[in-house]
């Protein structure tokens, strides 16, 4: 069975403030994944600034698999201290895990990470060592099947300070509701991000009194995605690929109103146009059975391609309902991605004089697939 | 009492030119009036996208619309 490592997070800043002071970096590279997250201190503009540059330092020193021992050094020497305080401007942890499941965590002033392992969340077996001066924990175990890893900022284990609690949930509260809510529902990480968010915002009173950041982490099947576009060039070749699309294995798309009235005739199947817009510039989404996904063709892509520039690795895609969003997220759901992309020329939209790189659609599909593999996803296109 | 069928076309073309506005004006008819229309879309009608947007409304096609045209077309043709 394959299996793929997903991560995700949320970053919440301070109430009032329009960034977050933690940033987060996931970095993908020779089946490796890498996680890092930073906390600047304080909150706002500067916070962000500070935990950036630290999480940037970080991972392109990762990413560049010089020994660890020297990046920590490294790291260490570079991270800028407060004069008046005399701790470091920012907080560090940062894993790697590998092909072989082995997990690396290490943490810099950071609240421990949570692992939740047989139903019940337990702290890891840290080694202590100092270096340059500072205290540094270091966890190295096996990460199993149904493990699941948190990471959080401290503004999570103080979640209601300022709200409904005296002294904050600490470590051991953080833990209890991460339990509570991963028991009900352990396969959908996402899911879970979005309901603790809810949660430590609420002990907050819905106003965060600092900025909080957690992520989640474990493993799942290896997911597809299948994606008819566009009319072929030759007719005789509607029928080839309507099977093609109905016998693939994995989640189905189709996109194009036309595209969809052909597969409707090919596989005899009854299209049911759809008639409500959650986005006025996204025409409705149709069904069909056997179908995940039924959208307009040009104008969804255009749209799915902006979305998908916005991306950043381990972000929860945008909730929206329309057409286009949720095309976004099914692509950001799987790991692989097959487009079968007809190369016909829609004679209706020839009429539109439409701007150049909107109308063709061989070259949305090409960008579209550019950002796939850019955030490491598997993409085919076969032409037609 | 007859209903009455009203096919909004919501291809790319009509869609660009204010299909989603005549589907609005539809629901903004007066209750007694919509209550006696079956409203549907369509992704072509009659492949004439060069006058969109389009709609057919009881078996007869229009092109070139817009909220107040497809108003008078449903007032004088309703059954």
């Amino acid at each position: 069975m394959d299996l793929v490592f997903e991560e995700f997070y949320r970053s919440i800043p301070k109430g009032g403030e329009e960034v977050c002071g933690d940033n987060v970096e996931i970095i993908k590279k020779n089946k490796k994944t890498i996680v890092v997250l930073s906390d600047g201190l304080g909150s706002g503009i500067k916070a962000n600034i500070l935990s950036t540059l630290t999480s940037k330092i970080a991972s392109g020193l990762l990413e560049k698999e010089l020994p660890l021992k020297e990046i920590l050094s490294t790291i260490l020497a570079t991270l800028p201290v407060c004069e008046v305080r005399g701790i470091a401007y920012a907080t560090l942890a940062f894993l790697i895990i590998d092909q072989k499941h082995q997990l690396r965590l290490i943490e810099i002033d950071s609240p421990s990470a949570f692992l939740f392992r047989n139903n019940q969340v337990q702290k890891l077996n840290y080694r202590e060592f100092e270096l340059e001066g500072k205290k540094i924990r270091e966890a190295n175990f096996k990460f199993q099947r149904s493990d699941q890893l948190f990471l959080v900022s401290d503004g999570v284990t103080h979640a209601g300070i300022g709200g409904l609690l005296n002294f904050g949930l600490g470590w051991d509260g953080v833990a209890k509701e991460i339990e509570r809510t991963v028991r009900r529902n352990q396969a959908d990480l996402k899911y879970n991000i979005n309901k603790l968010v809810k949660v430590f915002n609420t002990f907050y009173g819905d106003q965060a009194g600092d900025d909080f950041t957690i992520i989640g982490m474990k493993y799942r099947k290896k997911r597809k995605v299948n994606i008819w576009s566009g009319p072929p060039l030759k007719a005789e070749d509607d029928s080839l690929l309507a099977e093609k699309i109905s016998e693939a294995e994995g989640k189905k798309i189709i996109c194009g109103g036309t595209t969809a009235q052909i597969a409707a005739r090919e596989l005899n199947k009854k299209l049911e146009v759809g008639l409500k817009y959650y986005d006025k510039d996204i025409p409705p989404t149709s069904q069909m059975e056997g179908f995940d996904l039924l959208t307009e063709g040009l104008l969804t892509l255009n749209r799915v391609l902006s979305l998908l520039k916005k991306y950043k690795p381990g972000q929860i895609p945008a909730a929206g309902k329309d057409g286009a969003s949720r095309f976004t997220r099914l692509l950001l759901e799987s790991d692989s991605v097959r487009f079968l992309v007809g190369r016909a020329v829609n004679e209706s939209h020839q009429s539109l004089n439409l701007p150049i790189n909107l109308g063709i659609r061989s070259q949305i599909i090409s960008q579209i697939a550019e950002q796939l593999r850019r955030i490491k996803k598997k993409v085919e296109i076969e032409w037609f | 009492m007859s209903k009455n069928t009203l096919k909004i076309c919501i291809g790319t073309p009509c869609h660009l030119m204010g299909a989603a506005d005549l589907l609005e004006s539809v629901e903004n008819l007066n209750h007694k009036l919509r209550e006696k229309i079956e409203l549907k879309t369509s992704h072509c009608i009659d492949n004439c996208c060069e006058k969109a947007p389009v709609a057919e409304f009881n078996g007869k096609v229009y092109q070139d619309l817009n909220p107040e045209k497809l108003d008078k077309i449903i007032r004088e043709n309703i059954r």
